[in-house]
């Protein structure tokens, strides 16, 4: 059944990727599922497409592998599971069978960020920062639950391999309407315009981003917001050009490692096309095992919740100030 | 045996094979004492029978359609053995012989220390790193299946390099989506780059352990020509439910006796001097074999 959804409503991003899927697997004869017992999400292409379904039970090292084979004889592998073990534990696998080679493996998965309450072991922080470091590799984070599916689709055209980073995907809030923006792999969305100060962002946190953003508003400052959801290739023409049209203010939010993330992809930007800017803060995980509590008390806790946001983009428009803000922990 | 349209090669006699893996070895030694770098040759030795007997007999390939989507699919997975696979290959009309030895190792060259797939069509994967060739096969086991083709993915492994958890993910897995079109050889030269395997890691009862996974188990001497001939004939149907492993116990540095057992000779490169010696004793081992076979019959 194809997912219907409202413009502002909940959504679960888990069930756009089994419903995605299922619809994929029509199109694509050569489309397979793999996944190391986190098969829930795809009971929907299960069922319609069980000899094209291959749960290897706990073993991600083989999943990825084999994903790889399949990709070699010409078929379109999605290795669906939870991304601190795809991440990490299947990282050289990633690597070596799949980037090195450029196999059109597409890596899909949940608990990007200090999301669901597991504790260190089941938070990914780290993988964006391994996933962008690897040639070939284009990589994701989305936060609309939609717009899930629609990356999926675009990726079935990609020679090459790509990484969609999702929080809980639970429950999401749908934030663009349908054809609201031009979503495509590689280009950065303006999910709200403002000439003050940029906010990029991804994933999760861009939900809090556009909240931050209107309750700026009430005080007369225009945050523009950018879900920047490719961190590679990165949509440099995009920054650049926020420089020039937000008076070269820029603050940087996610759930992830503030060091590594997309808070680096600009800086990298920013530095090597010699960008001028007035201020740039990034807000993210500090170096620290989080520990447990629910998503929005760890971004409290750990300094990158709405709060640290509105007062990180009054910071950024107010450069005087600045000396009186919180450091990020250092690298 | 395998009959189908592909096996356009000639059959050989295994008098023919022992002769073929002759020359891979003597080519090996003169690559080795001609390349100033290191060559893996105790390995290479150790599975330069168990390649001539795939890339001439075993293996439904051919080397002017390496697409055919028919073809049997080679994944070395003890992926230094890679001069090995490359002169075996030539051998059998790959690549040109000349290339490899006049290339091997140099700026962008496409013979590198082990196999890239992209830089070497021809080469079905990019391997190198140990414990990956058999998660691969199983994916493209897995494919072969879904499709209803009838061929084989075979893979080579080293006996050390099974002590890599994901070797046994994928024997695991193979056994659990029935791939009877899979294929694992294992090179059972008992020695580690730094040690005699069973000093460091107890792999006994190894064969036991694949037939504890539920694979079909096939054991050889790998140097006997015969025996492997054999086990390929013994290979169940590719449609068939169960993956096999053949065991083959091999010596590393196999047919020049200084470097046979010998740790100092896991990879090395042999100066001019030594190249003459190593010849020698490669002919001098041959002459000990046919005498061996004469005197039994």
């Amino acid at each position: 059944m194809p997912v219907t959804f409202t413009f502002g409503e909940m959504l679960s991003a888990r069930s756009v990727i089994g419903s995605t899927l299922a619809e994929l697997g029509d199109s694509h004869p050569n489309l397979w599922v793999l996944t190391p017992d986190i098969g829930a999400t795809l009971v929907e292409f299960r069922d319609k497409h069980p000899e094209r379904f291959v749960d290897v039970g706990l073993a991600e090292q083989a999943c990825v592998g084999i994903a790889a084979g399949l990709a070699y004889d010409g078929n379109i592998p999605v290795v669906s599971g939870m991304l601190p073990f795809l991440s990490m534990r299947a990282l050289e696998q990633v690597r070596t069978d799949v980037c090195y080679p450029n196999l059109p493996v597409k890596i899909i998965g949940t608990h990007g960020g200090l999301v669901g309450n597991g504790g260190s072991t089941h938070y990914a922080v780290e993988d964006l920062s391994l996933m962008c470091s690897l040639t070939n590799m284009t990589v994701t984070s989305i936060g609309d639950p939609v717009m899930v599916g629609e990356i999926l689709r675009q990726s079935m055209d990609m020679p090459g391999p790509i990484y969609i980073r999702l929080a809980v995907g639970k429950k999401d809030k749908v934030l663009y309407e349908a054809g609201e923006h031009d979503i495509r792999i590689g280009k950065g969305i303006v999910a709200r315009d403002g000439s003050d100060v940029t906010l990029f962002t991804h994933g999760t946190t861009v939900a809090q981003a556009l909240d931050a953003a209107e309750e700026l508003a009430t005080d007369g400052i225009s945050v523009r917001v950018v879900d920047m959801f490719t961190l590679k290739p990165i949509d440099a023409d995009l920054i650049e050009r926020c420089a020039a049209e937000t008076d070269g203010r820029f603050v940087v939010l996610e759930d992830h490692l503030a060091y590594g993330g997309l808070a680096s992809r600009v800086a990298d930007v920013v530095a090597d096309r010699g960008i001028r800017l007035e201020s740039f803060e990034r807000l993210g995980i500090p170096q620290v095992y989080a520990g447990f509590g629910e998503d929005e008390q760890l971004r409290d806790k750990h300094g990158y919740g709405l709060s640290a946001t509105v007062a990180a983009l009054r910071r950024a428009v107010a450069p005087a100030t600045r000396a009186g803000a919180d450091e990020p922990a250092a690298v | 045996m395998i009959e189908t349209v592909l096996d356009s090669g000639e059959r050989h006699s295994v008098a023919e094979l022992t002769d073929l893996a002759y020359e891979l070895r003597h080519k090996l030694l003169e690559l080795c004492g001609t390349y100033e770098g290191a060559v893996h040759i105790g390995g290479d030795l150790s599975v330069a029978d168990i390649l001539t007997v795939l890339f001439h007999h075993g293996l439904r390939i051919d080397p002017d359609d390496i697409a055919n989507p028919q073809r049997d699919r080679f994944v070395l997975s003890k992926g230094h053995a890679a001069v090995c696979m490359y002169i075996a290959m030539a051998m059998r009309g790959f690549f040109p012989y000349d290339e490899i030895v006049s290339t091997y190792g140099q700026l962008d060259s496409a013979y590198g220390m082990h196999p890239c797939k992209v830089q070497l069509p021809g080469v079905e994967c990019s391997t190198g790193s140990l414990g990956h060739g058999l998660p691969l096969a199983v994916g493209m086991a897995l494919g072969a299946r879904h499709r209803g083709e009838t061929h084989r993915v075979v893979t080579l492994l080293g006996d050390g390099e099974t002590g890599e958890g994901s070797v046994w993910e994928a024997v695991m897995a193979g056994r659990s989506q029935k791939l009877g079109n899979l294929v694992a050889f294992v090179d059972r030269n008992r020695q580690l780059m730094t040690s005699f395997a069973e000093e460091r890691v107890m792999f006994e009862p190894y064969p036991d352990k694949w037939r504890a996974f539920g694979w079909n188990v096939i054991q050889v001497d790998g140097h006997d020509m015969g025996q492997l001939v054999d086990a390929i004939a013994q290979l169940p149907s590719p449609d068939s439910d169960v993956p096999t492993v053949v065991i083959c116990e091999t010596v590393k540095g196999k047919g020049v006796d200084f470097m046979e057992r010998n740790l100092a000779w896991h990879a090395g490169s042999l100066g001019a001097a030594d190249l003459e010696r190593a010849l020698a004793a490669l002919a001098a081992g041959r002459e000990n074999t046919t005498a061996n076979e004469q005197e039994a019959r």
